[in-house]
């Protein structure tokens, strides 16, 4: 909220600097969040006096005008506007100054005539959005007076939080100001000069929905609709208001002063002078304010004459009831709404507004009778007429104000203080709540809209009684926040906590940080990417545009961003394309993040590690090649990471290309033997060119993996035994295994494994050879067999009958040959 | 044969051997001269073969005459091989010199996200005071993700929260609540709650969701921190000093820090917590809107509603809960402009952390 100092200082005495007073009620919880000077702008723009006003000599459109700016201070000014006269006071902008949009004022020659300055309308001031003339100051302004003085202001941007609906108004961030300085509030003075015959001889109101608690209407006629006073329409401009007349300028300052949202009728439209709060008709349509014809829901709340709908309800009033210059009679409305469903209406018409806003957070029942009265006293000090005696009240009996007992210890407890009751009492006496001894016993409410907690014995009971206003205090808990509140939060010191400590519990991120360190320590880098991407993302999977399992967004921001991804891939690519178009394609990445699908209509989200790897993986350098990124790449990052976590050994198996997308010869599914049976990894792979292609990768070939978090994790051990290795060296053998091509090394590999047993070490494959003497079609495998020999001693026999076995087995299994 | 020209033949193999070993190029060379002269077959072992030549009574003089000769061409040997050695091995040196100026072959970096990181840092700093991690899901229910944090339907604060929703695939069933992405991670301490009894220490960080224009300080998606703590007496005090501490960690350990009242449903009394400037340390710029402070959390003692939801009985139990923006702290942390650079994964941006 927009709140000038000037307005705000008519209610209390503030001896604070701007920024001072920002910080006092930023520390009570209105924070300040800007400061903005009015008249910073107005620098050499002083109150002149026109002497005379000439016709312009070379031109007929134009006046030649003679200014006093102040003693013995005379100067020729043409001017282009007619409403000036000899006598009137007006703004002059001299030489040198520069307003609003960087409009330079300096002496010119206009028509052949020199001008030394510029006579200011209040549009070109920034001030009013009257842009017809010169602003015509009042007689009495003193000459020669800087405008910044005499019209400057100071604007504090407060942001009132959603629970504090009673200080979105000046008279409300005013009370605030004096809890925290002591000074007094001044509320105003509300006096209405009534006059003729009652307000019910004219007007009559039923209420014949619940959803309006109150309402209360005031008859005003002999109104002459004209512009508000040149202070009025400033304060309402400072205050972020557009001046309108001076009979919705009363509203609009009643709802900025008071917090109270006002609607004037034009009464010679409302039908009878009979007015009717009630739920629409179906079919029912009004025009509203801003000229737009709506359909009305049955569910919308409507002021309504019988001839229809006049406005819909705390929301925005009808064309055919708008008070206009032809206006004479004024029926002013004030009213209480149940903030449910206004809010309601304004979503539905997306018409939120300065009232609406209001009335979502609740009204005080008083303030539909004090708005009324305010409204029509500055009709009538503004726009003249009469008010009739009287008011339309449709609910007048005040309800009996809220009480709300509290527990000074309790209090204490929760601020973690040890403040005296008396303390406590003279805070809340502060912001107006009294507190007087409860009985021992008496009951807490601790929880809103439920039955109130008995307190023990000894407890002291206060039972406070809650202004009005103050819709918000209502448990105990809500006066601990007001205690604390309106002391100040500097005075609470902090300590550390010293209470029991919680149960053992591990941390779930312990195994995904020990990934995030392993693979970046291998040169990869971690990417954070977006969890909901595009539809075209997903059918480039594959995936139906109507895929059952997708989790969509009703509302998306984009288009783009508007699908859980059911599989990491496209968001690492698109990091590969963007990197790409930056320059860069040497590129290692890698996520730890969610793939998601719906399953059996319910939301999974399932942890996945997807790496990606594109352009040169160890880079070259002057003395070595690169070396491109690959499957072999990545299968020797996958393998590594399983034996770090777990001694785990991987195996690869081809798997099942998804067509387009995975290189068909190029797809291998990693799997560990675990104790209780093959575990999928995931997969590892290279892309398919077109798939490439279709995200506008510009790399030939991207390597890839995606795997399982949940099954890295089952590699690691609870306890890892580690014991101590052989006091005899290991032994090497080295067989060459002759096969078919076609034979998968895979199925060698697990023959050698197989029959070395526990004492095989470690197996490598150092040579892959084709050609003679081999014959085609055959190939030879080159395998390194590292072998433990155990604790006794040294036995070649043993290990030569553990190599005849190997080779046995591969005769046997696979029809291999060892080649020597 | 006599002695005496025995012991002449003696000397001129001596002689001869000495120059061969001096003339030995290499250690082969040296080697090739050793066993021609002092091997099986060598010219020594010849020599004395012919000792048979000479009278019985001289032949027991051979060995003293024999012997220095051959410790001594043992010795010389010895010595060449030590010094042909040597200038193998200061030969293979010089030849293997590098440029050692040469710039370093280029591995690939690596690097860690700056949020991941700061996530951790988060974690590990409450960590110290015993809260643990929990994680919880991103599709979340309009009942855990604001009904039961004392946001009823229809009420203001909604306001505070745009939201996106999911789109059922089909109807949902009567009384279902409406389903949503996770406007904020407080929805995770409705689930803490509900799965444990007090005393309770979490974390329950993770990506948000909201329906936000993006610039360089929102985005539709980004991360938060919770942490809600639950005990007998846990209080605004203790609230206080934990977030101190947090900040000191964090920010370093002059850095001022102040509460100032907010307002959250979910929290009674609420605050915001502030730090000073960390670009201007209080003297007020552009960054902290000329303050000098900077909101980096927001906080509260958890509302009796909350608590009763989570299945906690506010009358025995209080505590508290906070709330921060990951992305807002690892911008101040690291001098970030821009929120966009954490999902947008330039390289040149990551692998300075």
């Amino acid at each position: 909220m927009r709140v000038p100092l000037s307005w705000l200082r008519e209610h209390v005495e503030i001896q604070l600097s701007p920024e001072q007073l920002a910080d006092r009620l930023t520390l009570l919880g209105m924070e300040v969040q800007g400061i903005e000077r009015i008249g910073a702008q107005w620098e050499h723009v002083v109150v002149g006096e026109i002497l005379e006003v000439a016709p312009h000599p070379g031109s007929n459109r134009l006046s030649l005008t003679r200014i006093r700016t102040g003693e013995g201070s005379e100067r020729s000014i043409v001017c282009g506007a007619t409403n000036i006269a000899p006598g009137q006071r007006i703004p002059v902008a001299l030489p040198g100054s520069v307003l609003p949009g960087d409009r330079r004022i300096e002496v010119t020659r206009i028509a052949g005539v020199e001008s030394a300055g510029m006579l200011c309308s209040g549009a070109e001031l920034g001030l009013t959005v009257d842009a017809d003339g010169i602003l015509i100051l009042p007689a009495e302004t003193p000459i020669g007076v800087a405008l910044p003085d005499l019209l400057g202001d100071v604007v504090l941007d407060v942001d009132v939080k959603p629970n504090r609906g009673d200080a979105l108004c000046i008279v409300g961030l005013a009370r605030e100001v004096a809890a925290a300085t002591g000074a007094p509030l001044r509320r105003p003075e509300i006096v209405v000069a009534e006059s003729g015959d009652r307000t019910e001889d004219h007007l009559a109101v039923s209420v014949e929905d619940p959803r309006c608690s109150r309402f209360v209407g005031r008859w005003l006629d002999g109104v002459r609709v004209g512009p508000s006073p040149l202070e009025i329409q400033r304060r309402l401009m400072a205050a972020g208001m557009r001046p309108v007349s001076n009979v919705v300028d009363a509203s609009n300052y009643v709802m900025l002063e008071l917090g109270k949202p006002i609607h004037t009728f034009d009464a010679e439209a409302v039908h009878e002078g009979r007015i009717v709060v009630r739920a629409a008709r179906p079919g029912e349509r009004i025009e509203t304010l801003d000229h737009v014809e709506r359909e009305l829901d049955p569910e919308v709340l409507l002021i309504a004459d019988p001839a229809g709908p006049l406005a819909i309800a705390g929301v925005m009033g009808g064309a055919s009831s708008e008070v206009g210059p032809g206006t004479t009679s004024v029926i002013v409305e004030s009213a209480i709404f149940d903030p449910v469903a206004i809010r309601r209406s304004a979503f539905r018409y997306a018409l939120r507004s300065e009232a609406s806003l209001r009335f979502e957070k609740g009204q005080e029942h008083a303030l539909a009778r004090t708005g009324a009265d305010r409204t029509a006293q500055l009709i009538l000090a503004w726009a003249g007429g009469r008010a009739a005696v009287g008011v339309v009240d449709t609910d007048p009996a005040e309800p009996a104000p809220i009480r709300v007992a509290f527990r000074s210890g309790r209090v204490n407890r929760l601020l973690g203080t040890s403040l005296p009751d008396a303390d406590q009492r003279e805070l809340l006496a502060r912001v107006e709540v009294t507190t007087e001894s409860a009985p021992a016993g008496t009951p807490i409410p601790v929880l809103p809209g439920e039955p109130p907690v008995a307190s023990a014995p000894e407890d002291q009971v206060w039972i406070a009684t809650i202004p009005g206003h103050r819709r918000d205090l209502v448990i105990e808990a809500d006066l601990a926040e007001e205690i604390a509140r309106v002391r100040g939060y500097d005075a609470l010191l902090g300590r550390l906590p010293s209470t029991i400590m919680p149960a053992y519990r591990e941390d779930p991120w312990r195994f995904t940080d020990e990934l995030r360190h392993l693979i970046s320590g291998r040169g990869f880098s971690e990417v954070v990417t977006h969890a909901l991407i595009g539809p075209e993302d997903h059918r480039r999977l594959g995936l139906a545009l109507d895929d059952a399992e997708t989790i969509r967004a009703e509302n998306p921001v984009t288009l783009d961003h508007s699908e859980l991804r059911r599989d990491l891939l496209p968001s690492l690519v698109h990091v590969l394309a963007d990197n790409e178009r930056q320059r860069r394609d040497e590129i290692a990445i890698f996520e730890i993040g969610e793939r998601h699908r719906l399953a059996l209509g319910e939301p999974h989200a399932e942890r996945r590690l997807g790496v990606l790897a594109a352009g040169a993986i160890d880079p070259a350098g002057w003395d070595e090649p690169a070396r491109q990124a690959g499957i072999g790449e990545l299968k020797a990052l996958v393998a590594w990471l399983a034996d770090r976590l777990g001694e785990a050994r991987v195996r690869f198996l081809p798997a099942e290309p998804r067509p387009g997308i995975d290189h068909p010869g190029r797809t291998a599914q990693v799997t560990v033997e675990g104790p209780e049976g093959t575990i999928v990894i995931g997969t590892v792979g290279e892309l398919d060119p077109r798939y490439l292609a279709a995200m506008e990768i510009r790399a030939g070939q991207v390597a890839w993996a995606d795997l399982s978090v949940a099954a890295l994790q089952t590699l690691v051990p609870g306890r890892r035994r580690i014991g101590l290795p052989s006091r005899q060296p290991s032994v090497e053998r080295d067989l060459a295994v002759v096969v078919p091509e076609t034979l998968p090394a895979g199925r060698v590999e697990a023959v050698i494994r197989a029959a070395a047993g526990p004492s095989l070490g470690a197996l490598r494959l150092f040579d892959r050879y084709r050609g003679a003497p081999l014959a085609p079609g055959e190939v030879s495998l080159a395998w390194r067999l590292r072998i433990d020999p155990g604790d006794g001693p040294p036995d070649d026999s043993a290990i030569d009958s553990l190599i005849g076995a190997v080779v046995a087995s591969l005769h046997d299994e696979l029809g291999a040959r060892i080649r020597s | 044969m006599d002695l005496a020209s025995f012991a002449r033949s003696l000397e001129a193999l001596e002689e001869r051997a000495l120059s061969s070993v001096a003339a030995a190029a290499s250690p082969d060379d040296l080697a090739r001269v050793d066993a021609e002269i002092l091997g099986r077959k060598g010219e020594l072992r010849e020599l004395l073969g012919g000792i048979g030549a000479l009278p019985t009574e001289d032949r027991p003089r051979v060995g003293a005459l024999a012997n220095p000769i051959r410790e001594r061409l043992e010795a010389a040997i010895a010595a060449r091989r030590e010094d042909l050695e040597l200038a193998a091995v200061e030969a293979r040196l010089a030849a293997e010199a590098l440029d050692v100026t040469l710039p370093a072959r280029p591995l690939h970096r690596g690097s860690l996200h700056p949020i991941r990181e700061t996530e951790r840092e988060i974690s590990r700093i409450f960590g110290q005071f015993g809260f643990v991690v929990v994680e919880s899901p991103e599709v979340e229910t309009d009942e855990l993700n604001f009904q039961a944090l004392n946001i009823p339907e229809d009420h203001p604060a909604r306001d505070l929260w745009d939201t996106i929703y999911l789109r059922e695939p089909t109807e949902r069933p009567a009384g279902a609540p409406r389903r949503l992405f996770r406007t904020h991670t407080s929805p995770g301490q409705i689930r803490a709650m509900r799965a444990s009894t007090p005393p309770i220490r979490i974390l329950t960080p993770g990506r948000c969701f909201r329906y936000e224009a993006v610039d360089a300080s929102h985005a539709f998606e980004f991360f938060q921190v919770e942490g809600l703590m639950i005990d007998e007496g846990t209080s605004m005090a203790d609230l206080r000093g934990l977030l101190d501490a947090f900040a000191h960690a964090m920010f370093g350990a002059g850095r001022p820090t102040r509460f100032r009242p907010g307002y959250y449903p979910f929290t009674e009394p609420s605050v915001a917590f502030d730090i000073g400037c960390v670009v201007c340390d209080g003297s007020g710029c552009p960054a902290c809107g000329r303050s000098g402070w900077m909101t980096i959390l927001g906080a509260g003692m958890v509302h009796p509603v909350v608590l009763r939801n989570g299945g906690i009985d506010p009358e025995r139990y209080q505590g508290f809960a906070f709330g921060m923006g990951t992305d807002r702290i690892t911008m101040l942390r690291h001098a970030i402009r821009d929120i966009r650079a954490f999902l947008a994964n330039d390289l040149r941006f990551l692998e300075r952390l």
